[in-house]
């Protein structure tokens, strides 16, 4: 058997040498297209990536709320369920908002190994400085753990989070709250809570809202100073989580909220529109690239189709010496695959030209300066390659059966 | 002693559009082992067809084909393309040979598709294969390179290859001058006589007809005659 395919690749080979040149452009075909799609698709997924990072890293992978996803059993329901009585009118309970268990639930996060939780205590603030007022979403948090969570300092300008322990009553707004307040670090301002209480505090730090997005409106401080401000002492409405990998945020928190209820959001589901919008970019991707592949396939079902017309006297010859149909079959399905997998391998070559001009190419965004960002991983060439051969194969295999139904005896005739 | 082959009510016709057109009508004879059969007839008269059927390249519509005493009719293709390859020989008069591949190649290849023996083997055969047909030296050169004569004398070694027990020729003289002709006969006869093998081989050429052991005649797709 081995020897036999080594006989096959040999006259496949010897075919293909005879008709060089045509080989070589059923080959360049292929590792055009398997270079295009290696460049354009490290940088499609290199930028999803950068983005997915940026998405993730910019909010706790899991945030708790003190709500739930279905309205809570009022006591009457709980009790008579669906009787034959029904109820009308009924004076719903008032709920104590806040995370009843929190404690727990804290502690039920921080068992699953490497995940870290931090409580947190949030809701809207109306800030005042100098006159000038702007309504706030404001986070109390504890600055020795929060950290852990998002790396808040990273995009913290004239301060750290630490520092909301050194004043009384720090606060952290952003570049361009403070700039419309006109407040710099080191000003008093006033908070007023929507619960009607009023405090003063002091600007410790700016968040560097350029860098971080969505983080205009947010204001940070201490979580005892939001439980003040919101009157509501020793209470938490959010729990914030960070996992060991992303992708498992999602299972983490479906597990966690079937045991304690509330709503625990994860960010795929927070960001599900924008993931959605991703898996219609990459079909997208995918789809132009196929094509690409596809096109570079039909050069070599052209260079095969020639072979095996050009080649019928000599399927005659063999046939009458002994060769079975699916021998010569097997000869030019091995000859598309010979040209697949050279320009998938010269294809791999031309990618990684491609990506290293890519990379090397500096963009200057408002003053600095970025790369694209790219993703080398070994599956794509994977795919590329796989991709190639399996079209090349598909490509070669369609005039190659004509090769097996070739009669020898209606070729020695017309010799004869 | 069963024969090495035989032919028993061989017919085969063509059915072409509405029409069948009968290319050989029922034909039956047996060669042995050792023996040098010419089949002669005017043009169009189915030595070709014939030669075909007995190669086991195509089907008899009636009557069966028997190579060592075994039917052959019942056989699936792949079981006939390998008795092709095991026990027969075909030379051709356009001596077909692989444009791409030398003269050692060319014999090599179906003792390599048989893979009783290594590459280099079966090379170092071919090799010896062409020195005894007169082509000492020359086993390198493509067939572009070497003359009709040289060429049919490939196709009769590469025939060889696999130690056939029959060998099948049209008109393996066909286009050579009668210098190159008189060397072919006397190989079929070293063939037939010191090797043992069947050679059945339709021919025009008088050379060949005068130095077989038999003469069967054809005439529009019968046997007419059967001379020794
Ligand atoms: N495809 C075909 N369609 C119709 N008739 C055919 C076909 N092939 C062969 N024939 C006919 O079959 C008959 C036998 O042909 P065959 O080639 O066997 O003759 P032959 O004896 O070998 O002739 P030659 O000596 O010229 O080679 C001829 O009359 C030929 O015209
Ligand atoms: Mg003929």
């Amino acid at each position: 058997m081995s020897a036999n395919i080594a006989l096959l690749l040999h006259i496949a080979f010897a075919h293909l040498r005879v008709r060089a040149r045509q080989t070589i452009v059923a080959m360049l075909g292929v590792s055009v297209g398997v270079g295009f799609f290696l460049a354009v698709s490290a940088m499609m997924i290199g930028s999803q990536t950068d983005f997915i990072r940026t998405l993730i890293d910019s909010a706790p992978h899991i945030i708790v709320r003190d709500e739930a996803r279905a309205p809570p059993q009022q006591p009457a329901n709980e009790r008579f369920g669906d009787g034959a009585v029904q109820m009308h009118g009924l004076r719903a309970r008032d709920e104590v908002r806040g995370l009843k268990d929190w404690p727990a639930m804290l502690e039920a996060a921080r068992a699953i190994p490497g995940v870290s939780a931090a409580p947190a205590l949030s809701g809207g603030v109306a800030v005042r400085f100098a006159g000038r007022t702007e309504a706030l979403g404001l986070t109390g948090v504890d600055p020795r753990i929060a950290n852990q969570i998002v790396d808040l300092d990273e995009d913290l300008v004239g301060g750290q989070l630490a520092d909301l322990e050194n004043v009384q009553n720090g606060l952290i707004v952003s570049t361009q709250v403070g700039r419309r307040l006109g407040a710099n670090i080191g000003d008093t301002v006033v908070i007023s809570s929507s619960v009607g209480v009023v405090q003063r505090a002091r600007i410790v730090a700016f968040i560097d809202s350029d860098a971080r997005a969505g983080a205009e409106g947010a204001a940070y401080a201490l979580l005892r100073t939001a439980q003040v401000l919101f009157a509501r002492p020793n209470i938490v409405n959010q729990i914030q989580i960070r996992v060991p990998n992303p992708d498992l945020a999602l299972t983490v928190a479906a597990q966690l909220e079937a045991q304690w209820g509330y709503k625990w959001e994860s960010w795929q589901e927070r960001s599900r529109d924008i993931m959605n919008a991703l898996v219609i970019r990459n079909i997208i991707m995918y789809a132009v690239i196929s094509a690409i592949l596809l096109v570079a396939s039909f050069g070599v079902y052209t260079v095969i189709s020639t072979n095996v017309t050009e080649k019928r006297r000599d399927i005659a010859i063999m046939r009458a010496m002994g060769f079975a149909d699916h021998d010569v079959t097997r000869v030019f399905l091995i000859e598309g695959v010979v040209v697949g997998a050279l320009g998938a391998a010269s294809g791999f070559v031309l990618g990684t030209i491609l990506m290293q001009i890519l990379a090397s190419i500096p963009f200057r965004i408002m003053g600095d300066v970025f790369y694209i960002p790219l993703d080398r991983g070994i599956h794509q060439y994977a795919i590329a390659g796989g991709v190639s051969m399996f079209s090349a194969a598909i490509a070669a295999w369609l005039p190659a059966r004509r090769a097996a139904k070739v009669d020898p005896v209606d070729i020695l005739r017309g010799a004869a | 002693m069963s024969a090495r082959l035989e032919a028993r009510g061989v017919k085969r016709t063509l059915i072409d559009a509405d029409d069948e057109v009968p290319l050989v009508r029922g034909v039956s004879f047996s060669v042995n082992a050792g023996e040098f059969v010419a089949i002669l007839g005017p043009s169009g008269c189915g030595k070709s067809s014939l030669l075909y059927l007995l190669g086991l390249l195509d089907r008899p519509t009636e009557g069966e084909v028997l190579l060592d005493g075994a039917h052959t009719s019942g056989l699936s293709a792949d079981e006939r393309t390998r008795l092709r390859l095991e026990k027969i020989g075909f030379v051709f008069q356009f001596h077909f040979l692989l444009p791409e591949f030398t003269a050692m190649e060319n014999v090599a290849l179906p003792m390599r598709r048989l893979a009783r023996l290594s590459r280099v083997e079966a090379e170092a055969r071919a090799t010896l294969l062409l020195d005894a047909l007169g082509l000492k030296g020359e086993g390198r050169k493509r067939p572009s390179q070497m003359s009709g004569g040289q060429r049919q004398r490939v196709a009769i070694a590469r025939s060889l290859a696999n130690d056939p027990v029959l060998i099948l020729c049209d008109e393996p003289t066909g286009n050579l001058d009668s210098v190159n002709s008189e060397m072919v006969v006397r190989v079929f006869q070293r063939l037939a006589h010191e090797e043992g093998r069947a050679i059945v081989c339709v021919t025009h050429d008088d050379n060949v007809a005068a130095a077989a052991d038999r003469r069967i005649r054809m005439r529009d797709g019968e046997i007419v005659a059967d001379e020794r």
